[in-house]
């Protein structure tokens, strides 16, 4: 047994966590969220630069091939931002669904420039009848030829405002294909969603054209075994962004002062405190043991669903704790709080609800037949 | 990261070496009685017995010293043995023994080398049961305000007072005691650790009719005691950690009371549970309900999550990191999410989990002691309040961190 961090993971948290210190300040945080598409001139490139756009490709197809423990650490510093952008689902998500789903020839077509940060996938899966179960699937293509043809809508899709391509979950027949689609195609339309709402758009198919050699047919099970995969790394990331609004708390309640005294000093500032470092703790330790099942090739089907119902509640909680201590201060957009309270809530379903996961898990639990 | 408690070549070789042990050791008319207030005095023994076999060879309290009776195993070989302990419905002790679990760790932090020479080996060969004596009357979370006394008097301390909720069925060797060594003096600076044998004269011990036991110290304690010190006359050479330095020493001690250590194997019952809700009797299975399972999974993970915080406690501790709150944070979370687990076995499946009847109790009982125990559990060791009061400090929110542990092993 050993919980610690390795070396080569000390220097993943080392570097993200120089990168966030110096590329991501609060007034930058605060100006990618006004404008979320200078993502992309600015701290895109330099994550690809640091070689993060390829942690968790093969070295086969020009990635790193890091365990996703390793991913996981650099994620948990991102999440401290939290740092917006496409990573998790390009360079994790979609590089591990094209690992699972993809043929060969696919792999090796896009795995590298995935890996290079030269292009940019999101996995356009959800729709109006929200959910990410096979049934939330409702969009069809239309044979055409040996092409297909595309209509219909997705929405709350994650990172597509800033994908080059997009990974398009559609109905064909009894199963569910993927079928990549080049975000600048003509008839794809892409428009980012406002409001209380961090990282997500709608995504319009007009009569788009895909070609057969872009089709990834029938691969459910496979999507299912990359989301499972991909999805404790997105726990990783609450873990460091419940972490950090933990401390903005802890420090805001040892700085502030009421009735001639700090407020850290009142009994019910310090619960709220206790239940967010409950709720790290949390995240961080169901986390890492799935992450450590995983990459050990152990059945972590379990445990996946507990982490990921836990740090997306903990998430959650995390940040309303965090506004019972800051009070005013805490919705005032530039302290930053707000950034976090919002991620907390866009990134709740993210990969499924936990009580979606909750369900899955009886099954894995064996209260139910599989 | 690694979660497994893992066998190597030579792990693997550890745990037939246990395993041949147990062979051997564990007598075959072992019997384990659900509520361990209805240990009998022969089974006790029986334990014992199997306490000092353990001792022997240093298994008793594996990760003590050598020098001390102990056997220095690694962290992965403690495990293993708690964890072949626990299949046999075992605790590692395997009776109630605060001697090995509390006082040992402390004396090996403050005691003189002569305290340890005299005191830990006899402890952790299992020759000796120890239990702890803090709470009083009017003493619980307010350990400070203790009013039981031991006075100087030549070569002797000179104890009086009484002492609550008291260790365990069927006696004890010594009671490791805190006690105010200077009435008049400041609180916090007033107190020491004695450790007193329990066949000097003046000392009357009396059960008390409890819930449960509460289980805080590992196997469950059995019956707990009033103990009335009347003119006990105690050799001072048994003060350890030096006079008025008790509030310290408290400090080290509670650290491990407070969970420090982390528990593995713990209330295997829960999981019982769940299994017991799939078995399935005349086409029907509790968790057939569909607002059971959700219950169920809610349970699990509960679980789960505690069973996470001991795993790295017990890697903290036993390779030797420094911390603060966790232990605390473990205690906590036990005593809440036992409470929490245990109203949701009543909801999942009903008065079931209130009877012991031989009829219709599942899991011999085990199910009904459990509600009963989880309630209990609250209280020992420090409530849940206090608990918080000691994670806040220790995290240091009220502007500093205060009372730093002793790094402990």
């Amino acid at each position: 047994m050993d919980l610690a961090l390795n070396d080569t993971q000390q220097l993943i948290q080392d570097s993200a966590r120089d990168f966030v210190r110096g590329a991501c300040p609060r007034d930058v945080l605060l100006k990618l969220d006004r404008d979320p598409a200078l993502v992309m001139a600015g701290i895109w490139k330099q994550m690809a630069e640091l070689g993060w756009t390829g942690m968790a490709i093969p070295e086969a197809y020009g990635g790193t091939g890091n365990d996703m423990t390793d991913v996981a650490v650099l994620f948990e510093e991102l999440g401290a931002g939290p740092v917006p952008g496409p990573l998790f689902s390009s360079a994790v998500l979609c590089a591990r669904i094209l690992l699972e789903a993809g043929s060969e020839d696919i792999k090796k077509a896009w795995l590298p420039r995935l890996a290079s940060g030269e292009r940019v996938f999101a996995l356009a899966l959800t729709e109006a009848q929200y959910g990410w179960s096979a049934d939330g699937i409702r969009l069809t293509a239309k044979s055409q030829g040996n092409d297909f043809v595309l209509s219909g809508t997705k929405v709350f899709v994650h990172d597509a405002l800033h994908a080059t391509d997009l990974l398009t979950a559609v109905r064909s027949g009894t199963g569910i294909s993927l079928m990549r689609v080049d975000a600048k195609a003509p008839g794809v339309a892409v428009r980012a969603l406002d409001g209380f709402i961090a990282g997500m758009s709608e995504v319009t198919f007009d009569n788009v054209r895909v070609s057969a050699g872009d089709v990834l047919p029938n691969v459910w099970d496979a999507l299912q075994r990359a989301m499972l995969a991909a999805t404790p790394v997105l726990c990783a990331y609450k873990v460091g962004a419940c972490k950090t609004v933990y401390e903005m708390s802890l420090n805001y309640a040892r700085d502030r002062t009421q009735f001639g005294q700090i407020i850290g000093r009142f009994a019910r500032v310090q619960d709220h405190i206790i239940h967010m470092v409950n709720y790290v703790d949390s995240a961080r330790w169901t986390t890492y043991e799935a992450l450590w099942k995983l990459d050990s090739g152990m059945d972590a089907t379990a445990s996946v669903h507990v982490a990921k119902s836990v740090a997306s509640e903990s998430y959650m909680r995390a940040c309303d704790y965090a506004h019972e201590v800051h009070a005013g201060m805490g919705v005032v957009r530039e302290y930053g709080l707000t950034l976090h309270t919002k991620m907390s809530r866009s990134l709740y379903h993210c990969l499924g609800a936990p009580k979606a996961h909750r369900k899955q898990l009886e099954t894995a639990l064996g209260l139910v037949a599989a | 990261m690694n979660f497994a408690i893992e066998d190597s070549a030579e792990q693997s070789a550890f745990r037939a070496e246990v395993r041949a042990f147990f062979e051997k050791n564990i007598p075959p008319n072992l019997e384990h009685s659900v509520d361990p207030c209805d240990m009998s005095y022969e089974q006790y023994q029986l334990r014992r017995d199997l306490g000092r076999a353990l001792g022997k060879q240093g298994w008793l309290y594996p990760s003590m010293p050598k020098e001390y009776g102990g056997g220095e195993l690694s962290t992965d070989n403690v495990a293993i043995l708690a964890e072949e302990m626990s299949k046999l419905e075992l605790g590692l002790p395997p009776y109630y023994d605060a001697g090995g679990r509390m006082s040992a760790p402390t004396i090996l932090v403050w005691g003189t080398p002569e305290h340890k020479k005299r005191f830990l080996p006899p402890i952790c060969r299992g020759e000796v049961r120890t239990w702890q004596l803090l709470t009083e009357p009017g003493a619980g979370s307010d350990l400070a305000g203790i009013k039981s006394t031991a006075i100087r008097d030549g070569d002797v301390y000179v104890v009086n007072g009484q002492k609550m909720f008291v260790g365990s069925s069927h006696g004890a060797d010594y009671s490791w005691t805190i006690l105010v060594t200077d009435p008049k003096g400041e609180r916090h600076k007033n107190l020491s650790w004695l450790m007193i044998p329990m066949n000097l004269p003046g000392i009357t011990v009396t059960p008390m009719d409890l819930l449960a036991t509460g289980g805080e110290g590992g196997s469950g304690s059995g019956v707990k005691n009033a103990v009335f010190f009347d003119n006990v006359r105690v050799p001072a050479d048994h003060l350890v950690g030096g006079e008025n330095n008790g509030w310290k020493v408290a400090t080290t001690h509670l650290e491990v009371e407070h969970g420090g250590m982390g528990r593995l194997a713990d209330r295997r019952v829960i999981y019982d549970f769940i299994n017991l809700c799939k078995e399935r009797h005349e086409g029907w299975a509790i968790a057939d309900d569909p607002d059971a399972r959700a219950e169920l999974v809610d349970l699990y993970i509960e679980a789960e999550i505690t069973r996470l915080f001991a795993l790295r406690n017990h890697w903290l501790a036993h390779t030797n990191q420094p911390r603060t709150y966790e232990g605390s944070q473990y205690s906590l979370r036990r005593k809440l999410s036992g409470l929490d687990i245990a109203e949701k076995m009543l909801r999942i499946a009903g008065p079931l989990v209130l009877t012991k009847d031989k009829r219709w109790a599942p899991l011999k009982g085990n199910i009904e002691y459990f509600q009963r125990d989880a309630i209990t559990a609250l209280h020992p060791g420090a409530t849940t309040d206090i608990q918080r009061v000691i994670m806040a400090r220790r995290i240091g929110i009220g502007g500093r961190e205060r009372e730093k542990a002793a790094n402990l092993r």
